[in-house]
């Protein structure tokens, strides 16, 4: 198993980057999104919004990857996410559903106020394969490899939404 | 907004996602403060479940309709009760970074 952690901080209020993260889908870097369905949603007695999302993305295989170890190269993923707008608190967990025998990705994001009005986001990412011939390894230490090179991609998808929430705050109703 | 993983379902969930994302504009932002009484935030559930269902019920009802009746066609089912019963991983482990 690898495992990735960073934290980020934002200036804008937590109200605003949940909403953003939200809506993050989709944006012009976020060309690998195919498809983004709400399958469940409810306000929880406590106040809190639960939703599941069924997202499905396309992606590519190494070159080094066995003939026939991914049938295509799309993949569902499932998506939990809790808001908690009193707390001002938001969680999310994102896992693969498909090819998890060639590797189970699970990241978890928390984004929460800080004292000062800011916004921290956390985010934790797993990648555990269990596919063996010697390449266990290999898997794991190559979707940590990707996930990091995406991470400035899906950073700057997400700068976009946030921009265009703030520009629409200063509009005058 | 982005489309729906069955075409006929998308014209639904853009305007799914319009109705909700005008309410969770405001839900984000509520009018009482964290630290409310258990009765308050019932009460806070409560109402913000009724602004959802008058303005956003009727389209939800269509729209999630719709997407399981899809999931359903593509075998998706199978695949999200599989993630439901195994779901091994609840927390991070702290101990294993290698």
């Amino acid at each position: 198993m690898r495992f990735y952690t960073q934290s980020f901080l934002y200036d804008d209020p937590w109200s605003i980057v949940s909403l953003a993260y939200l809506l993050r889908y989709p944006n012009p870097y976020s060309t690998h999104i195919l498809s983004c369905d709400v399958i469940s949603r409810e306000v929880t007695p406590s106040g809190s919004l639960l939703t599941t999302r069924l997202i499905l993305k396309t992606g590519s295989l190494p070159r080094w990857a066995p003939k026939g170890m991914i049938q295509r190269g799309e993949s569902w993923v499932l998506e939990e996410s809790e808001v908690d707008p009193l707390g001002k608190v938001m969680r999310c967990t994102t896992k693969n559903l498909d090819h998890v025998k060639v590797m189970r990705v699970e990241e978890h994001i928390h984004i929460r106020q800080t004292a000062d009005g800011k916004t921290l986001q956390t985010t934790e990412a797993m990648f555990m394969s269990g596919f063996g011939w010697g390449l266990t390894k290999k898997i794991e230490n190559y979707g940590l490899a990707k996930f990091k090179a995406n991470l400035q991609r899906s950073r700057e998808g997400f700068a976009v939404i946030l921009n265009l929430i703030r520009q629409s705050r200063m509009q005058p109703m | 907004m982005s489309s729906s993983l069955a075409e006929e379902c998308t014209p639904l969930k853009r305007k799914y996602d319009a109705c909700f994302n005008a309410w969770f504009e405001g839900y984000l932002e509520p009018a009482v403060s964290a630290s409310i009484t258990p009765a308050q935030r019932t009460k806070f559930s409560q109402e913000k479940a009724a602004e959802f269902e008058q303005s956003c019920g009727q389209v939800w009802r269509e729209y999630k309709d719709c997407v399981q009746r899809a999931v359903k066609e593509k075998g998706l089912d199978v695949l999200l009760d599989q993630a439901r019963v195994e779901n091994p991983l609840k927390e991070p482990p702290t101990d294993s970074r290698s």
